[in-house]
């Protein structure tokens, strides 16, 4: 089943990586943000079903583009990406309502699982 | 598959060139202000990223490396560590590494990968006291931390021989500068060109590099003219003997106080405005501040104050020059100027008024409300004083001020106040290598035109044209306004006076591209073929004999390659701006239209 997803992530290598294995399963790519202030105003424009979120942007942190997307669409589903090493911010990210986070790297399995999980 | 992978690679090499060349940045920064905390954050950012790609990619050193710079910079964030002392030298160390350790992944050579064991214990071992600077002072700092970069072991003296200390500071004439900002600049419309060429193409890869060469050559040109400033102190300093001569000459007391000497600003940029500084101080003391008897007479100490403060606002310097003498006499100013011409003879006096009036130097005294004519003082020639001086008022008026200012494309703004005193503030660029213009193309040519000239684009009807007296106006949509209007290709074709200009059946139907400029506070609308857009540019210096056509300011080569006429929108905008200069319009602007396309290589 086709979803509609929105990439965030300020890294041009982990944007295509994502966008490579989201679409080759079938998954629509609906906008690539790679910086939070894009990430808010693409969620308003596209209306995406799910988004992915890096923690670290350059001129937000995830958290506050996590909080500030789902003030406007509280359903929507939202994966925190994140490297080793920032699971304080993951954990505030799933207490503000992220749905699951995926740890960089992660396997294909890994992020289609979650997808699955998240819209099923 | 195999293609992702290797597209992997190439972004991931393109990612690791790109956070090492800005860790670099990041850590010279830091260097300088070790708390600065975008630096901090944005170091983080970049190393937590590449640790994650490199994961992905399957370089697990370099992972294991930005993790352990990472963790560090989390340190710095919270201020556990600084970036003083050992540690400087321990983030240069694991720059380095993660530099060597990307070209090996990229390009795998004969040997072993560089062995991390070492750098990364010492990374973890990093604690609080390592960034103690060791050595006697803070101004030691960069000293104590040389040692860590290793140095070549060639370059070392031998033991024993004589230490000859060679000093930091290496003199560089400024035309050696000039050229280099120049060429740096440039690197910059490459950049365009490479970035328009990543579009066409749709190359990630080409798209990646493409960004990195535009960081690159902008910061080497930042870096250029970052050497070219120089701060305002070094010209300020000249001045309290300058003044003291001309008070004791006067046969006045003034203290004159300085004030931001430590703002920078481009050396050439101040040369400029340097004869006009020293004109309006010499003009400060000769006609602002009163002699001692007539100061106490007022109420005022016997010792005037000259008050000289520089100060930045984003990319522009203010300087601004205030005496507490008597102000400007309007009355005289108007009188003077009925009797030199510069205002019809049947002007009014002006209403004696004690509050304070301010003008934009730049706004005109034939305004029909003839609100401002303070700005007359500025004129070529004029000069109030009654007496001329040996130090001000020999024919050469403040006019050089406004001539200087105006060639840097800044304002000249006045206050005064009478009996309270008068303040000029110079508004200049920092930098003058590179500025933002409009482009437009007209008949196949392309000019440029500077956006501290151009107000609005807008795109005019031929309804929206109608003649007024000798002149072509245009009524701006959506306001009450209308503005003079005249064809670019008409200006510059030579036309022997006006009244082609207005020629409306010569100009073909609309609607109009007009670019309205604004110069002197009077707008003029310019009707072009059609816009390109907005781009910096640099400018050249138009070489002879084309410098002897006033309405061009220099040349530019842009994106496409093609050459391009700046246009001196000062130059362009005179005859319209008062009619003063009118009658000598045919004759400026006569052969100007043969040149631009015998410029542009086709």
């Amino acid at each position: 089943m086709a979803n509609r997803i929105l990439i965030v992530d300020d890294s041009f290598y982990m944007r295509t990586m994502l966008k490579n294995i989201l679409s080759d399963a079938g998954h629509e790519i609906v906008g690539e943000a790679a910086t939070g202030q894009q990430a808010i105003q693409l969620a308003r424009d596209t209306r995406p079903d799910l988004v992915t979120l890096d923690v670290i942007l350059p001129d937000n942190t995830g958290l506050d583009v996590l909080k500030a997307i789902r003030a406007e669409q509280p359903d929507l589903k939202i994966v925190m990406v994140s490297a080793v090493g920032q699971d304080v911010i993951v954990n505030e990210a799933l207490a503000a309502g992220a749905g699951a986070y995926l740890v960089k790297p992660f396997s294909e399995e890994r992020v289609l699982d979650i997808v699955k999980q998240l819209l099923s | 598959m195999a293609d992702r992978e290797q597209e992997y690679r190439e972004l991931f090499a393109a990612e690791a060139l790109e956070t090492i060349e800005m860790m670099g940045r990041h850590l010279g920064v830091l260097e300088r202000a070790p708390l600065d905390e975008p630096a901090i954050a944005d170091s983080f950012r970049l190393l937590h990223n590449l640790k994650a790609s490199a994961a992905a990619t399957g370089f697990q050193a370099i992972a294991d490396l930005a993790h352990a710079l990472e963790t560090l910079f989390g340190r710095l964030r919270v201020r556990e560590i600084a970036f003083t002392g050992k540690v400087v030298g321990l983030f240069y160390e694991g720059l380095d590494a993660l530099d060597e350790l990307s070209r090996f992944a990229m390009a795998p050579q004969a040997g072993p990968a560089p062995d991390l064991t070492s750098l990364l214990g010492r990374l973890d071992a990093v604690t609080p006291a390592d960034s103690l600077v060791t050595g006697a002072s803070a101004g030691e700092l960069v000293v104590a931390t040389l040692p860590e970069f290793g140095v070549v072991p060639e370059l070392v003296a031998p033991a024993g021989a004589p230490r000859m200390e060679l000093s930091d500071l290496v003199s560089i004439p400024v035309r050696k500068l000039n050229t280099l900002l120049t060429q740096a600049s440039e690197l910059t419309l490459y950049r365009d060109r490479l970035r328009t060429l990543a579009r066409e193409l749709d190359l990630p890869v080409l798209t990646q590099l493409s960004d990195q060469f535009s960081r690159l050559a902008e910061d080497i040109q930042y870096a250029v003219m970052d050497a070219r400033l120089v701060t305002v102190g070094s010209l300020f300093n000249k001045f309290p003997r300058v003044v003291r001569d001309v008070a004791t000459a006067e046969s006045k007391r003034v203290d004159l106080l300085l004030s931001g000497q430590d703002i920078q600003i481009d050396r050439n940029v101040l040369q400029i405005v340097t004869d006009g500084l020293l004109h309006l101080l010499r003009n400060a003391i000769t006609h602002g501040i009163e002699r001692p008897a007539e100061r106490l007479a007022a109420g005022k100490p016997e010792t005037g104050i000259l008050l000289l403060d520089a100060q930045t606002d984003r990319d522009r310097v203010i300087l601004t020059l205030t005496d507490d003498g008597r102000g400007i006499d309007r009355a005289a100013v108007v009188r003077k100027a009925r009797l030199q011409g510069l205002l019809p003879a049947d002007y009014p006096d002006p209403v004696v008024n004690t509050a304070e009036t301010s003008t934009d130097a730049s706004a005109d005294a034939t305004d029909a409300d003839g609100d401002d004519v303070l700005h007359l003082i500025f004129e070529p020639g004029f000069s109030t004083a009654s007496t001329i001086t040996a130090y001000a008022g020999r024919g050469v008026g403040l006019d050089v001020v406004k001539l200087a200012v105006d060639t840097l494309g800044g304002r000249l703004q006045l206050t005064t106040e009478p009996g309270r005193g008068t303040t000029f503030t110079l508004v200049l660029p920092s930098s003058i290598a590179v500025k933002p213009a409009l482009l437009v193309e007209d008949e196949d040519s392309f000019y440029a035109i500077g956006l501290t000239y151009t107000e609005n684009v807008v795109s005019l009807a031929a309804t929206d044209l109608f003649a007024a007296g000798p002149v072509l106006m245009a009524a701006l949509p959506g306001t009450e306004e209308a503005v003079p209007v005249v064809a670019l290709r008409h200006l510059l074709e030579g036309t022997p006076g006006l009244q082609r200009l207005l020629d409306r059946a010569a100009l073909g139907p609309g609607p109009y591209p007009v670019v309205i400029v604004r110069h002197n506070n009077r707008r003029l609308g310019l009707l072009v073929g059609r816009f390109i857009g907005q781009q910096d540019i640099v400018v050249k210096p138009v070489a002879k004999p084309l410098d002897q056509i006033d309405l061009f300011n220099g040349l530019t080569t842009l994106g496409n390659g093609r050459v391009c006429v700046v246009l001196d929108v000062p130059a362009l905008t005179a005859p319209f701006t008062g009619g003063r200069d009118a009658r000598q319009f045919g004759k400026m602007v006569v052969g100007a239209r043969a040149v631009p396309a015998a410029l542009v290589p086709r």
